[in-house]
């Protein structure tokens, strides 16, 4: 239960050979890239920032699949390997040439339809006008215009010198249908004057003769044999598609690897000719790694320990048994732990599991739960699943404790009697005390738990501050320890020892160390005294009131979170005091619906209290079991990888 | 009490809205669109502008009106979040009449002084006409300046206008009558959001206010100083006398050596810092701009302060969109119009 090792690996190759090299480091899967070099103004080095060549082609095949109906898939294949960007546009515009002209048919057939339409909707509008179409365009001397123009613009209409007159038929929120006539002599100036206006012109066509019926039978006649003419088109095209579809969707396959790949070359440093990646492996893997380049003769693959670049943290991949691996994923919801940290899955697994247990504690439920999580973990999701098994079990082992099974309080008591033990099993409601202040003691070993680990953390790291003068620290666990002995001995085993030198020694000394944390850590550190770690000097006044309001908040953080325990205890009552509802609602019930009482009572509570006892006890772990030792700036571990994707974000 | 309740419900209108302004992502996709009309079912399908799409034929409709329908939405939105709680009964909420009414004024003057055959009829969107307090479609019809302030007597501007002298041939100076136009517009802005509202909204809105104009003002002197070599005295003449950064940080502005000087001071002040690397000098202020406006919008509870901020988004939403569609209706490629867009 610790930290995969990892081994720093740098590659340097001639730039014929990055391609190639990003891609076996993609194949790996154990790569993790980081930036070669930082970009710095006047610097000889630099970062690859090339435009991506593939990114307009890539889009290409993505708007020709779009065109032909294709859905991309992935299709892998060889036919594409080693091609340019530039071999790609010419196959795309061979292809695009092919369909573009039924393109451009199709889109001159839907746009005479839509027109048509519109004048269809235009003869509509003009219902009851009986007189010939025919025989209004046919005038000499006027010219005539039918169609729609925005509603907003009829104000303007007035304003006009010309000699124009417009007929509105019917106006909507949007649009005004009519039609305006004007003298042929003037009908380039109006229609110029009505296009400025956006007034779209519906052109009936000059077989459109009759009235407004036949006008319209017409037209619809018209608009059945364009469609039909679109369909043929589409026909075609979907023909056309279905002989390039295989073309198309290998290259698009090809290009998106080919795009990602070079995407990756933002991260790569670029000296002369050559070409500089940096980043890390696993160190179990690490050899392994290296070999997958022996066949490159003008690549070198350089292993390095991982802390030997102070620039760049090494990431962080957590290693678990196979108990604690399903927490792995509360750890790292809160944050990673950095590369030469602690580790606190375990902690967190086991506290975890026991805290679920006693405050879940039922043998039937447990049992259905640890059933769940199988289930969870096979068709979900396998990390929550494992811990929901294990939470089921332990919460099994507490209900036997509790003697509840599906909320039957008694059912157990005959198996603990035959086997002569007096104190199990242990009910609920009668020692509500007991159960409250164990709760409160369990807060306390896990606090104190907490600051033992945050001690070992500190030496490890050399920080004497967080280890021996801080409020985790040796100075906080032995005040901590001392006040919760001297509260447990005085008020409930009435035993004094809160004598002066107790209190002295334990408690002033200790408060004093916890005040004077800084100058005392320095003192120790550099061996001279200073009240702050900044360069500038700190005020004796400053230094007081910024540490009394400290102390005030370390010493509040001790109450709350031993109280916050109590919602342990608690959780205890309310599982018993909900399932004895049920039986309450049980034994309201008619003998048939007993059953059916029981199941759903059952259900109920179990996903409710499951759910909530589940975020109280990660509230828990995080804030009051982490806060006193876990530092989470560690960095993901993220091995370089190109996948499909049918998003095309260039 | 009570007003702190309506102004609430604007501000978290407001914030609806503006989840439906389209996203760099969306403008990407557009960008990539080959024709107008793709361009233009692209839009009506948006939530956004799916109601002002509901008669439209995107395979059909002009470019000009695809435009102007943009341009009506924004301010329709605008309207209709003004009369949401009664916000139209305050003077400083005309604010976007006001400026839409100086834009009509100013187009009259430029075809005035073009000598152009058409009215400004032709070019005056329709969907002003009813909120617009000064008889634009009478004022249309003006052929010399005189009959256009003539027309405009009685109103504020009619007095800003008639003050500026008149040339040999009858025409005043375009620069000259925008400047002053615009001069009074924020002088009356900043004295109504001053006397209408107090404390903080007054302050925020006073700020914001001001910085726009300092992004205005700076556009403008780069431009000055790049294409027309403009000498400091005369950008500062030609500048709006109102600063968010201090007279003296943007009169030292004015006096770089060049316009790249210029820039390199401006990236050192607010409107410069974290801005994108391009040679649009629009781009590259106005990136900022919407930083600090998205800041007010989701930070203030005021009313005046998120409405603001709104349309001013909004605005450059439509600038966007309406870049995308010219690129598409030219051919241009879809790399170069992404490179044109006001984005984060």
């Amino acid at each position: 239960m610790a930290i995969e090792k990892m081994a720093l690996v740098n590659i340097i190759g001639r730039f014929e050979d990055l391609d190639e090299t990003l891609m076996r480091c993609c194949d790996s899967g154990c790569f993790h890239i980081e930036p070669a070099f930082k970009n710095e103004a006047n610097s000889t080095v630099r970062l690859l920032n090339e435009k991506n060549p593939f990114g307009v082609p890539l889009k290409e095949f993505a708007s020709l699949a779009s065109e032909m109906d294709i859905k991309l898939t992935e299709a892998p294949g060889t036919r594409f390997k080693g091609w340019t960007a530039e071999q790609f546009c010419e196959l795309s515009d061979n292809i695009d040439g092919e369909i573009e002209e039924k393109s451009k048919e199709k889109q001159r057939l839907a746009k005479e339809v839509s027109e048509l339409e519109g004048a269809v909707l235009q003869v509509d509008h003009l219902r009851g006008m009986n007189n010939d179409f025919s025989k209004i365009f046919a005038c000499k001397h006027t010219a005539c215009r039918v169609g729609r123009m925005p509603a907003d613009n009829l104000a303007k209409l007035q304003y006009y010198d010309q000699t124009f007159f417009f007929v509105p038929f019917e106006t909507t929120k949007d649009f005004c249908w009519g039609m305006y006539f004007c003298a042929e002599g003037d009908k380039e100036l109006i229609d110029s004057i009505f296009r400025s206006m956006f007034f779209e012109r519906i052109r009936i066509p000059d077989y459109v003769t009759g009235n407004t019926d036949e006008a319209l039978k017409k037209l619809e006649s018209q608009i059945k044999e364009k469609k039909a003419q679109i369909e043929a088109l589409d026909k075609e095209i979907s023909q056309l598609a279905k002989k390039h579809d295989q073309t198309v969707l290998e290259a698009y396959t090809a290009l998106k690897k080919r795009y990602d790949i070079f995407e990756l070359r933002r991260k790569v440093g670029a000296v002369k000719e050559k070409f500089y990646i940096k980043g890390f492996v696993p160190k179990k893997n690490a050899d392994k790694f290296s070999e997958g380049f022996k066949d490159m003769d003008e690549v070198e693959v350089v292993l390095l320990p991982a802390d030997a670049d102070a620039n760049i943290t090494p990431p962080t991949v957590l290693k678990n048994g196979w108990f604690t691996r399903p927490f792995g994923m509360l750890v790292e919801m809160y944050g990673l732990p950095k590369y030469n940290g602690f580790n606190p899955t375990a902690f967190v697994a086991i506290t975890y599991t026991i805290l679920f247990g006693i405050m879940f504690g039922d043998l039937g439920q447990g049992f259905l739960l640890f059933l769940l999580g199988f289930l969870i973990s096979k068709k979900i999701n396998k990390p929550a699943g494992g811990m929901v098994t294990r939470c089921g079990l332990s919460s099994m082992v507490f209900g036997t404790l509790y003697g509840s099974v599906f909320g039957f309080e008694e059912l157990l008591d005959p198996v603990f009697e035959n086997f002569g033990v007096d104190f199990l099993p242990l009910k609920i409601f009668k020692q509500s005390t007991f159960i409250l202040l164990t709760a409160v003691g369990i807060g306390i070993f896990l606090i104190l738990v907490s600051m033992l680990i945050n001690i070992g953390i500190g030496f490890k790291e050399k920080n004497y501050e967080k280890a021996i003068f801080g409020c985790n620290g040796i100075a906080g666990l032995v005040f901590y320890a001392s006040v919760c002995v001297g509260v447990v001995c005085t008020m409930m085993l009435k035993i004094e020892v809160m004598s002066l030198p107790f209190k002295i020694f334990l408690i002033v000394i200790p408060l004093i160390c916890i005040f004077c944390r800084v100058p005392f850590s320095i003192a120790v550190k550099y061996k001279k005294w200073r009240l702050s770690e900044d360069e500038e000097d700190m005020t004796i006044g400053g230094f007081i009131v910024e540490n009394f309001f400290e102390m005030f908040e370390f010493l509040l953080s001790y109450v709350s979170n031993t109280m916050s325990f109590l919602r342990v205890g608690g959780f205890v009552l309310s599982h018993a005091g909900m399932m004895m509802v049920v039986m309450t609602l049980m034994d309201m019930t008619a003998s048939a619906g007993k059953p059916v009482t029981l199941i759903i009572g059952n259900l109920f509570v179990m996903a409710m209290e499951g759910m909530i006892v589940a975020i109280q006890i990660i509230r828990l772990e995080f804030y009051e079991i982490f806060s006193r030792f876990y530092e989470s700036d560690g960095k993901a571990f993220e091995p370089m990888s190109v996948s499909f994707d049918t998003e095309v974000n260039v | 009490m009570l007003d702190n309740y309506s102004s609430n419900a604007t501000t978290a209108k407001i914030r609806a809205k503006y989840a439906q302004l389209f996203t760099p992502e969306e403008y990407r996709e557009m960008a990539a669109l080959r024709t107008v009309p793709e361009a233009a079912e692209f839009i009506a399908r948006s939530a956004r502008f799916k109601e002002a799409f509901t008669e439209v034929d995107p395979n059909t409709i002009h470019r000009g009106y695809l435009e102007e329908l943009l341009y009506r939405e924004n301010f329709e939105t605008y309207i209709r979040l003004c009369k949401f709680q009664g916000l139209d009964k305050e003077p400083f909420f005309g604010f976007l009449i006001r400026r839409s009414e100086i834009e009509c004024i100013l187009s009259i003057i430029n075809r005035i002084n073009s000598s152009l055959d058409r009215t400004y009829l032709s070019d005056l969107p329709g969907y002003l006409i009813k909120y617009l307090s000064i008889p634009v479609m009478e004022l249309s019809n003006s052929q010399t300046y005189e009959e256009l302030v003539a027309g405009l007597k009685g109103t504020r501007y009619g007095k800003v206008l008639g003050r500026i002298p008149v040339r040999e041939d009858g025409n005043a100076d375009y620069t000259e009558c925008e400047l002053r136009l615009r001069t009074d517009y924020y002088a009356e802005l900043l004295e109504q959001a001053d006397k209408e509202f107090g404390g903080a909204v007054s302050d925020e809105l006073k700020t914001m206010i001001l910085r726009e104009i300092d992004c205005r003002n700076i556009i403008n002197a780069y431009r000055m100083k790049a294409y027309f070599g403009y000498e400091p005295e005369e950008i500062k003449r030609r500048s709006l006398k109102f600063y968010g950064i201090g007279k003296k940080n943007m009169e030292r502005l004015y006096e770089a050596a060049d316009a790249e000087v210029m820039m390199d001071m401006v990236n050192h002040t607010i409107y410069g810092k974290n801005s994108p690397d391009t040679d649009n000098i629009e781009v590259e202020i106005n990136s900022v701009k919407i930083r600090r406006l998205r800041h007010y919008l989701t930070g203030s509870t005021y009313a005046p302060v998120s409405l603001y901020a709104f349309i001013q988004l909004c605005d450059i939403d439509v600038s966007n969109l309406v870049t995308i569609i010219e690129g598409i209706r030219y051919g241009v490629e879809a790399a170069a119009i992404e490179a044109q867009l006001i984005t984060l």
